[in-house]
This record gives C-alpha cells, structure tokens and sequence, in this order.
C-alpha cells in the first residue's frame, strides 16, 4: 500500500513553528522595508556635507542595492511561477520581457525625452503585448518544444534589438540619471514583487487559477471541461510578462544604461526558474523564498573575478543537487507536512530515477 | 551566378557542421527525450581535445577525431549514468535544468582551466581549396562535410543493423517494456548519451579547424541543433541530415540575399526558421505524426 506522499493537515506543533516563523518573517520585511530610508537618508545628508562621505556611505548604498536586487528576483521568480509553476508551461525565455521592458523605458526615456513615470507605465503593456502575440502560436507547443521555442525568444529579441540603430544598437541606450533615488528604486522593486505576490494570490483563488491548474494536471481534461485552454495560457503568460517587463523598465532607469548583454542576460531565464523551483514551483511563497535566499548567495558569492567562475560553478551545481534531490522544492518539507530527513531524499530520488 | 553557387556551396558546408552537431543531440532527444542544452559544451571538449593534442602532441586534427569520439563517450557515459539517470522520470524541465547545470559547470570549469583566451588549430592546409572556376571549394569545410555525412552513416548504421541498436530503439519506444524484455535500462540509458556525447566531440573536433576555440564557443549550436532537428524531424538519422544541411542553406542565403541581414543575425534567423516549422509543420520536414 502506497502511503501518500503528503498529509493536508499539519500537525499543532507545525502549525505553532509556522506561525513563529510568520512572524520572523514579518519582522524581517519590516526591517528591510524601512532600511533603505534611513540609509538613504544617512546618504543624502551625507552629500550635503561631503567631509562626511566614507565608508559607511559606501556600505549602506551597497546594502540597498543588494535589497533592490533581491526585489527585482523575487518579481522575476513570481513572475515565472504564473506560466511554469501554477501552469506548468516551462518558459525559458522571459528574460524576453525584462528587455523589452527595460527597452520600453530605455528608449522613451532617451530617444524620446519622456519623463521616467511616463514611460514606465508602458513597460509591461509592451511586454504583455508582445507574450500575447508570440504566446498564440508558442503556446500550442507542449513540453521541450515550447520551453526552447521560449529560450530561442529571449536570445533572438535580444539580437534584433541589437541589430537595430533606433534602439541604440551596440551602444545601448542611456535614460537620463536619476540623482538620490536609491531609496526610489528600492521600493519600485519591492511593490513590483509585492504586487507579484498579490497577483498570484489573487490568481490562486480565482476561476481563471483553478483553470490554470487544471491545464497543468492535464490539459485535455481541462478543455473538455470547458476552460478556454488557449484564452487561459495566454493570459497567464502575459500576465506573468506584465510582471518581468515592470521590473525591466524599473531596472533601466535604475541602471541609466542598458544594452543587449546587461537586460538580456540568458543565465536570469534559468536563475528565475531556479528559484521557483528551489522554493516550490506552484505555491504562493515558494518562488519568493526561492529568490531571496538565491539570489542573497549570487550576490555573497560573486565578488567578481575569478570568484565569479567558482560562483557559477557552485550555482550549477546546485542547480543539479536541487533537481536531483528536492524537485518539489524546500517549501514542500518546510510549508507541507514532510520533513527533510535521509527517507524524504532517498524516495524523491527514487521517484525520479531509471 | 557564380556568387550564388559559391553561397550554396558554402551553405551546404556550413550544413555539414550542423549535421554533424545535430546528430548527436538528434539521437539523445529521440531516444531519451532529453533536450541536452550541455550539448555546446560537450562540442567545446572535442574543440580543446583537439586543440590540445594537436598542440602538444603535433597530430593532425582530423586524426585526432577518434579520440575526440573516446574521451566524450566516457564524459558522456559517466553524465548519463551518475546524473542525468536521477531525474528521468521527474517533469520534463527538470533534465532541462540539470543538463542547463552541467553546461554551466562545464563552461567555467574552461575558463577556470583555459581562461577566456581565443585558441585555433591551424594545420598547413588551412585555408587551402579546390578551384572549380569562379567557385571556391576549402578543403577543410569540405572534409567536414564528408566526415559529418559518414558520422551521420555510422550512427545510422549502430541504431538500424546492430542488437545494441535496436535495444536503444526498444528503450526509445517505451522504457518500461524494454525493461521488461530485460534490457538493462541504466546502462542503455548512458550507453545512448555516449555516444550522443562522442558525435558532439567528432563535430568539436571539426569545428575546430574551421572557428575561434573559446569556452563559450558551443552556445549557438544548441539552439541551432534544436533547430536541425526541429526542421528536418525527430526521430531519424536521416531527418537530421536533410535539416542541417537545409538550415546551412537557409542561413547562409538569408545573410547573403537579404538585405539589411547580416552575420549578426544568424540566433534570429534560427529563431524565425524554428517559429515557422513549429507552426506551419510541428513535426518536421520529414518527421512522423506523434
């Protein structure tokens, strides 16, 4: 007799660990929410007195901007987990609409004089515009055909913007600098990946999710039961390409320089997925876990130089030690009922094996 | 005139490349249904095998091609059979993520070993041809061609005439009744990214008289193998063999003949060739209904 691989019903003791962990949880958000002010704060004063500009001035830039970054990944492996986790469509290819939204601002920024909140705004219609109409044919295509038809997108998009000199070719494209606005961008980046978070909360609760999940369980019985399987994926995909373009366009300004190589970067497709996954592809807080956690190491780890070899390689192996070992992700054995012990390894590996 | 039958010329030895990349990526994702994006990386250890022995041992890379074949069927064998075998039977993406993994490994582990330097095999006869008029045939690409086309011969001839053969074929069709007839399932596994993995060291080794050796030189062909295989059709030698050799043909007359195209084009040309298969021919030009 099988027994099942989870039980719906923690026990107390789990229930009381979650709600203790809730808690640090919140305290945490609370304290990295409100760090970037008063560092920022700290900044600027600093500016008005320059004798005062040091290390410390360094640190809490560099603080904040780790804080950004985490952001900007928790919105990219939300993002991802509406089209690969709740719908199990494995796109490999939105880093297409991080550049494209970045792209967006870029070039009404530059070329165009617009303001930076005129122009973001547009960032994800252009996105979600753009999965809409790649995501008609695209996502007819099931399993390996669709996860490299998406991978081919990024790389090819990034390479006709390359090619084309309105978008600055080569060079890039440069939106005017935005002076004292680390604190700006930090919290741009966190509303995106809150609103993320609130979107997929929202989705998971809704008629349009539970259709959604049922095209991921099987997608036939899904449209016999009357889901509008084609309406469903491709809206879950441009919704999820709304999310990555916002935090491409905020991306742009925050870097006031943007080329093929810096917002179409192939490693962040894979990093996104990565995260999802690490944290639990289709759950709520899985992917946010996932990034946080991820991309905090990406960042400890990669000094530069040859450190950013060891970095990669150590990321690569993660990579495999994660799919081999926890393919459901820690938040399965940390917000589910089973445990991470030498058993759980040892049959998800076995599951999974010849 | 002669300049188009130079371009075809030229597109039809650029197609033996990618049949010769193709090939082995071909038959892991027929077999296994293992989209192997580590395949670049494996092409790049047959380039710096070569490299190497032609360097320090003073052979000549087209002899150096049997043991291009040997080191990557063991690094193959070895990759299958301790990693790739664990998540077989896990959703589909996660081989995606694993083979993504070693492909990143692999590419740092180069320039950790070889830094990021450019690297080139250059034989005496490099950039010698055959003069046939005003076309120009390079001896190089030409014998790569043919090397492919016999690479693509003897894989053909293993799937189609030998009993390991057909057990792969049997483990292709359904793994769970070919374990049942008693075929050993991991060892069929490996055996069969063995040698996907030793045809993408004989195209390495080919690829490098012909290009720069870099660590990231293997990126474009696993999307452009992906597309070889998506236009000519999953499943059989030959498919692969009209698909690469078309899809040489459609990228170098597309960056010839098209204006406003270029060499820096070739990832979106590979792209659009895939969205138009996909969607006018899901199943290749000579692939069978799944």
């Amino acid at each position: 007799m099988a027994r099942p691989a989870f039980s719906t019903q923690p026990s107390r003791a789990g229930r009381r660990l979650r709600r203790a962990i809730l808690v640090a949880f919140l305290v945490v958000v609370a304290v990295v929410l409100v760090l970037p002010l008063t560092l920022t704060q700290q900044a600027a004063d600093a500016n008005l007195d320059p004798t005062t500009l040091g290390i410390d001035f360094a640190m809490n830039k560099s603080i904040v901007r780790t804080e950004t970054t985490i952001a900007m990944f928790v919105a990219l492996a939300a993002a991802w987990n509406l089209i690969g986790g709740l719908t199990g469509y494995a796109a490999f290819g939105n880093v297409a609409f991080f550049g494209l939204g970045a792209y967006t601002v870029g070039y009404l920024t530059d070329k165009l004089h617009l303001s930076f909140a005129l122009a973001l705004p547009l960032a994800p219609v252009v996105a979600a515009a753009f999965a809409g109409l790649i995501g008609l044919p695209l996502l007819r295509l099931r399993g390996h055909y669709f996860a490299i038809a998406t991978l081919g997108t990024g790389i090819a998009v990034g390479e006709v913007i390359k090619n084309l000199d309105v978008f600055g070719g080569a060079t890039g494209l440069f939106p005017p600098i935005l002076r004292h606005a680390d604190a700006l961008f930090f919290y741009l980046m966190a509303a995106n990946a809150g609103l993320a978070v609130l979107v997929t909360w929202l989705v998971l609760r809704s008629r349009f999710g539970y259709g959604l999940i049922a095209i991921r369980e099987n997608e036939e019985a899904a449209s016999v039961l009357g889901v509008n399987t084609t309406a469903y994926k491709v809206g879950a995909f441009a919704l999820a390409a709304a999310l990555t373009g916002l935090a491409g366009g905020i991306f742009a300004q925050w870097a006031s320089f943007i080329d093929q190589e810096s917002v179409f970067p192939i490693q962040y497709n894979v990093e996104m997925i990565l995260m999802a996954i690490i944290g639990g592809a289709g759950t709520l807080f899985g992917p946010v876990a996932g990034a946080i956690v991820l991309e905090w190491l990406i960042l400890e780890l990669a000094g530069g130089g040859a450190s950013a070899v060891y970095a990669q390689i150590g990321l690569g192996l993660l990579l495999a030690v994660t799919v081999i070992f926890v393919p459901r992700g820690v938040v399965d054995f940390f917000g589910g009922s089973s445990r991470l012990t030498l058993g759980y390894l040892r049959r998800t590996l076995r599951e999974t094996s010849v | 005139m002669s300049l188009f039958v130079q371009q075809l010329v030229l597109g039809l030895m650029l197609g033996g490349v990618y049949v010769a990349v193709a090939i082995g990526f071909s038959l892991v994702w027929g077999i296994l249904n293992i989209v192997n994006l580590a395949h670049g990386a494996l092409v790049v250890v047959g380039m710096y095998a070569t490299w190497f022995l032609f360097t320090h041992a003073g052979l000549d890379p087209f002899l150096t091609l049997p043991l291009d074949a040997l080191i990557l069927f063991a690094v193959g064998y070895f990759l299958q059979r301790v990693l790739i075998n664990r998540v077989i039977r896990a959703p589909l993406f996660f081989t995606l993520l694993l083979t993504f993994g070693i492909n990143l490994v692999l590419i740092n582990l180069f320039l950790l070993w070889f830094k990021a330097d450019f690297r080139s095999v250059t034989p005496s006869y490099a950039g010698t041809g055959l003069s046939l008029g005003a076309v120009t045939v390079p001896y190089i690409r030409l014998a790569a061609l043919v090397i492919a086309l016999v690479q693509a011969g003897l894989v053909g001839l293993f799937m189609n005439r030998s009993r390991t053969g057909f057990a792969v074929q049997a483990v292709g069709a359904d793994k769970d009744a070919a374990q049942l007839v008693g075929i050993d399932l991991r060892h069929v596994y490996a055996l069969t990214f063995a040698v996907g993995a030793a045809c993408a060291g004989v195209a390495g080794g080919l690829l490098s008289t012909i290009q720069a050796i870099s660590p990231t030189a293997g990126e474009p062909y696993t999307l452009q193998a992906f597309v070889v295989v998506i236009l000519g059709g999953l499943g059989r030698v030959s498919a692969t063999v009209v698909g690469g050799l078309l899809f040489g043909l459609i990228e170098v007359l597309a960056q010839s003949q098209v204006p406003g195209l270029g060499a820096g084009w070739s990832n979106a040309i590979a792209f659009a060739v895939l969205v138009l298969v996909l969607v006018l021919r899901p199943q290749g030009l000579m692939g069978r209904l799944a």
